[in-house]
């Protein structure tokens, strides 16, 4: 029996998550939190210039406080094999060769880390340690610095944009985005205690425990079993969690230093330069179209900003080859040089960023064709295949979430001409956007532990970063045994238990929900085998003839005979069974092509006096597949629309070129939305499974919850006043000036 | 931060006669101690004043006195205060966010330091931080500063909300100095202009405790408005903000006030638009006219030209306010 002969029962009232209880009582241990005997605490000092050479580093002051233990610099360090020398650093890819040069590439670059009995001991001695520099030129503005790097292909180009000449009408403009931090609301830390020479037991707030665990095996030459990673409450993440950042490895290094376990949280000013962040970013976007609405083509150029000891990459220009069908496509790409930390992925990363030009631009295009804006979308979206690779969509309905969230939001009140919606001081308007993301899917393993009395204990080392993962595995347990969820127990984020991708990309349910699935077909296998010492006809069962319930398992072909878990415990003398599988993807990947989608509508009043923008209605309905956990996949959905509130309307790392610095690294200075700024999101699900994804037929939705917020805004916005807002965020300031 | 010495005086005497230039009073400690935190305030010793001045609200012969360590959140809910001077209620509600105004109290309110991005970072020049290292906001980042009342030594704006509405009320502050001496200070001449010496945010004697506020009895509790447009609509510092009121005799103004954050390195009175409303009718083009006179000399920094068309919109929307609180 496949897994979609059973119905799922999600119209029971919506549940909580397995962890909540925990969460929101302080139960649950956030990788800072742990008490380890004979603790320690170490805090980074920064470079105070953001470009040159150490010259030299004066520690003496800082060794005089009581209570310090010792302080590394790039002079005086524990061996990292990894690092050993130039070739090694590079080959290790680990970013920042943090305490390995004496190279100044960003402003609050760790130079030098103190270690000491307590952590206000160990703060204090850090602001005593002094250093010169060589100070070379900087350049830390983006905007700036943007025509010095030229365009690159990104991409095979798709027939010929000079079609674009002979469009009816055509759209040529700019954006650019600030950059923007993730700042999840637990910052990054870590608690790192060498066990034996050899053995390594680190608390880490990571979104992947097996690639914190590669990471360090690789730089300390150890085996990777030798190093156990818990993180098993995670408060957030949104991309900065994907990789393993300097101040994890300065901790480790820290602990060998002094032989004692370490702890390092980094401090929310050092949250804004420590990891990563989404980097400022131009596009520029050419889009022609027929009198009819047919799009003629696109030209889609972007730079995004980097660091200068390594290249990221947004991929801003892969979301134009993922939602419309374009018959003529150039897409260009470069990345600019800063002197700033490497920027990394963030929620909806590059596609979130390219689609506000492209669906600004649409929008924009809409007006100019007199053609509604939905219709101009419905009118070009590549619903049957996907554009680049041309593999037949699994499943797309991205069309039904358009309608759907137009139903929802009355579109039929929108004006079509702007700035007609008006009462008082404040202008209304409806505005709306698309987006799509690859929906991908890992190999993962997950773990079942089934007691006699029925309870099972599910698990994996994948991270719930608060994104529903727990409860999601407990449902496709429940789902798949018929074992009630109150005797199944999740334990997840421990490099112990089975292995898992990271948490991210909206690839953690899809990859996960395939293992539990082949979890609970082994263990149902391992009951029937043991069944079968009770009765003959359990030896030819296959896992989907085998059925479950709290107390026992039947055979459908040995005429459902009845056998309790308590007699097949005494009669094969268990103590608890254990099994393990995994699951990924396979040829399905070649045959179809698989993405997630949403469309997004707003509701706008702004203020012709003062600049306001007031969101009235934001309404998110989305294609993630099949939904497993209702509360926990809105709550992603919810949270992802007011982080696009963010990216609208607020979010901007601010940066001073004469000095290099970042201005303003704190929550008074850097805005993201408070509940004032956000209305109740207003989300909803197409919710059809993919039967081709994965078992569970659900297709990952942390990501299209943002990819398209800020464009339906920045498009209502147009709508109520007539003003095309390009650069985000859109402040007060730029409305008025606009 | 710096290790320091923590004591609590239960009375000012008390309070005072601890205090020198190494020492410093904490109260809700909501700003002192992110100063702190960012060694921009390193003293070597801590007096908590929490149980050492009045924190209750008390009617006087000619109005109201707040004590100093009155917290902004019963501040803001006090009767009193919501039918005399509801305005203070008010700009007291747009400040912070519920938890820091459990803790912050009137007189802290008073004292709190700029929000100048660069006055909080150590590593960049700052004449109010250090005097005579140079200001980093005139050519640096100035979306938030000033547009009066500068100078060239500092362009720093004065953050708080409560402030503006007292200035609108002339306030007067009651302070007590080191040998316990009383005095009073009107509010208007309270805070300071960069000038310079922008290390000095204000008047206050050395080593002085503010003890109170008093505001007189007045005709502003039935058309008054305070305005403040941001970047989020709550725990946000003010872009501009306006504090308005005005007595109405039929629809002709009597009297008013107009006072703004945001704009200057102190809460900044509009006399001149407060002198022509005088007498003028209560409508749309009279709020206007006001409005245009107010914004008529400012000289915005390289980043926020943008603060004279919304301060316009501003006091015109509060004027209007006015009439429907
Ligand atoms: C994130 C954030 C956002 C904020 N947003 C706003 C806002 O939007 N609007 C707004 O108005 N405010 C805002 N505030 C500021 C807040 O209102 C002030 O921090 C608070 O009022 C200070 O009061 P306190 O009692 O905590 O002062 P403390 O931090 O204890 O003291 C501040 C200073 O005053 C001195 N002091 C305190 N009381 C006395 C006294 N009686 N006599 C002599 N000296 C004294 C102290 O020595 C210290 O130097 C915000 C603060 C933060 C942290
Ligand atoms: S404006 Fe004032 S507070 Fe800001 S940097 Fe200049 S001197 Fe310092």
């Amino acid at each position: 029996m496949g897994f979609f002969d059973e119905p799922f029962d999600l119209t029971t009232a919506a549940e909580g998550r397995v962890e909540g209880i925990a969460k929101v009582t302080g139960g649950g241990k956030y990788a800072a939190e742990y008490k380890v005997n004979g603790l320690c605490h170490a805090v980074l000092v920064g470079s105070t210039v953001a470009a040159g050479t150490i010259l030299n580093i004066n520690t003496n002051n800082a060794k005089q406080v009581a209570g310090v233990l010792g302080i590394i610099t790039h002079l005086q360090k524990p061996l990292v094999p990894g690092m050993a020398n130039e070739e090694k650093i590079k080959e290790a890819r680990f970013g920042l060769p943090i305490f390995h040069t004496d190279k100044i590439y960003f402003k609050g670059q760790p130079i030098a880390l103190v270690i000491a009995e307590t952590l206000e001991d160990a703060t204090y001695a850090a602001s005593l340690v002094t250093a010169e520099y060589k100070e070379d030129t900087k350049i830390v503005d983006f905007n700036g610095a943007l025509a010095s790097v030229s365009l690159t292909p990104a991409g095979k180009d798709r027939g010929d944009i000079a079609a674009l000449n002979n469009a009816a009408q055509t759209i040529e403009a700019e954006y650019n985005i600030k950059a923007e931090v993730h700042n999840p609301m637990e910052m990054h830390a870590t608690i790192a205690e060498w066990i034996a020479d050899d053995k390594l037991k680190l608390f880490d707030k990571n979104q992947g425990v097996n690639n914190v665990q590669r990471t360090f095996a690789k730089l300390f030459n150890i085996p990777v079993d030798n190093i156990e990673v818990i993180s098993e409450f995670v408060g957030g993440g949104f991309g900065s969690g994907l990789r393993v950042w300097p101040h994890a490895l300065a901790c480790i290094m820290a602990a060998k230093l002094v032989k004692r376990p370490v702890k390092l949280m980094l401090t929310r000013p050092q949250m804004f330069h420590s990891v990563g962040y989404r980097p400022a970013s131009w596009q520029k976007i050419k889009l022609g179209a027929n009198a009819d609405g047919k799009f003629v083509g696109i030209h889609h150029q972007a730079k995004n900003g980097t660091s200068f000891y390594e290249n990221f990459n947004e991929g801003i220009t892969r979301v134009t080859r993922l939602i419309y069908h374009f018959d003529n496509l150039k897409a260009e790409a470069a990345t600019v040089p800063l002197n700033l930390s490497t920027p990394t992925w963030m929620r909806g990363p590059g596609d979130c960023t390219g689609d506000f030009a492209i669906e600004s631009a649409i929008d924009e295009l809409s007006y100019k064709l007199n053609i509604d804006p939905i219709d101009l979308r419905m009118k070009n979206l590549a619903l049957a295949k996907h554009p680049d690779s041309g593999l037949p969509w699994s499943t797309n309905y991205i069309n039904e979430c358009i309608e759907k969230g137009a139903q929802m939001i009355n579109w039929k009140d929108r004006k079509a001409t702007h700035s007609q919606n008006v009462n008082g001081d404040w202008s209304i308007g409806y505005g709306m956007a698309v987006g799509a993301w690859n929906a991908g899917r890992g190999t993962a393993s997950a773990g079942i532990q089934m007691q006699k009395d029925g309870t099972l204990t599910v698990q994996t080392a994948m991270t719930d970063i608060g994104t529903g993962t727990g409860i999601s595995m407990q449902n496709i347990a429940h789902e798949s045994t018929g074992i009630s969820k109150s005797k199944i127990k999740i334990e997840l984020g421990n490099s112990n238990l089975p292995p898992a991708p990271s948490q991210g990309g909206s690839n953690g349910l899809s990859s996960i929900g395939g293992a539990v699935v082949a979890a609970v077909a082994a263990l149902k296998l391992k009951l029937a085998a043991y069944a079968a010492s009770q009765n003959e006809a359990y030896k030819n069962a296959t896992a989907a003839d085998i059925l479950m319930s709290d107390n026992g398992i039947s055979f459908k072909t040995a005429n459902n005979q009845f056998i309790s878990f308590t007699s097949l415990w005494e009669k094969n003398k268990l103590a608890i069974l254990e099994v393990e599988a995994s699951s990924g993807p396979g040829t399905e990947r070649q045959k179809y092509a698989f993405c997630s989608s949403a469309a997004h509508f707003c509701k706008v009043r702004v203020n012709r006096k003062t600049g306001k923008v007031k969101i009235e209605r934001l309404v998110t309905v989305s294609d993630g597949g099949k939904i497993i956990s209702e509360k926990a996949a809105a709550n992603q959905m919810s949270g992802a629309a007011v982080g696009g509130i963010g990216m609208a309307l607020m979010e901007e790392q601010a940066t001073d070129e004469r000095l290099g610095t970042l201005v303003g690294n704190d929550f008074a200075g850097y805005h993201f939305p408070v509940n004032a700024d956000a209305p109740i999101i207003e989300v909803a699900f197409i919710n059809k499974p993919d039967p081709n994804i994965n078992p569970q037929g659900s297709k990952g939705l942390g990501e299209v919850g943002i990819i398209g917020t800020a464009a339906a805004i920045a498009n209502a916005i147009y709508n109520a006043t007539g003003k095309r807002l390009r650069d985000l965020p859109i402040t007060p300031d730029k409305v008025l000036l606009g | 931060m710096r290790p320091f010495l923590f004591s609590k005086s239960s009375a000012a005497n008390q309070a005072l006669a601890k205090k020198n230039s190494t020492t410093q009073y904490i109260a809700g400690g909501t700003n002192l101690v992110d100063l702190m935190k960012k060694h921009i305030a390193e003293p070597e010793s801590l007096v908590d004043i929490t149980s050492a001045l009045p924190a209750k609200i008390e009617p006087t012969a000619k109005g109201i006195q707040i004590g100093a360590m009155v917290r902004n959140t019963p501040l803001a809910n006090d009767p009193t205060i919501l039918a005399k001077y509801p305005l203070v209620a008010k700009a007291v509600l747009a400040g912070a966010s519920p938890q820091i105004r459990n803790m912050a109290s009137t007189g802290g309110n008073l004292l709190q330091r700029t929000r100048c991005p660069y006055f909080y970072d150590v590593t960049t020049p700052c004449n109010k931080r250090k005097p005579g290292s140079g200001c980093s906001a005139i050519q640096g980042e100035n979306r938030m500063s000033a547009i009066v009342g500068y100078s060239d030594q500092c362009i720093a704006v004065h953050p708080s909300d409560l402030c503006v509405a007292l200035a609108a009320l002339d306030a007067s502050i009651k302070i007590q100095d080191k040998s316990g001496k009383m005095q009073s200070i009107s509010f208007t001449d309270f805070h300071r202009l960069p000038g310079t010496t922008p290390e000095r945010d204000n008047n206050l004697p050395a080593n002085a405790l503010i003890h109170s506020i008093e505001i007189n009895e007045n005709a502003f509790a039935k058309n008054y408005a305070y305005v403040k447009v941001r970047d989020r609509d709550s725990y946000a510092f003010a872009l501009v903000s306006v504090a308005a009121a005005f007595n109405l005799n039929g629809d002709q103004i009597v009297e008013a006030r107009l006072a703004s954050g945001g704009v200057a390195h102190k809460p900044w009175r509009w006399l001149e638009a407060e002198q022509y409303l005088k007498g003028k009718t209560a409508n749309a083009a009279t709020f206007e006219a006001a409005a245009n006179i107010a914004i008529k000399d400012l000289r915005p920094q390289t980043h926020n030209g943008f603060k004279i068309p919304m301060l316009k919109g501003a006091i015109e929307t509060a004027l209007q306010q006015c009439l429907n609180p």
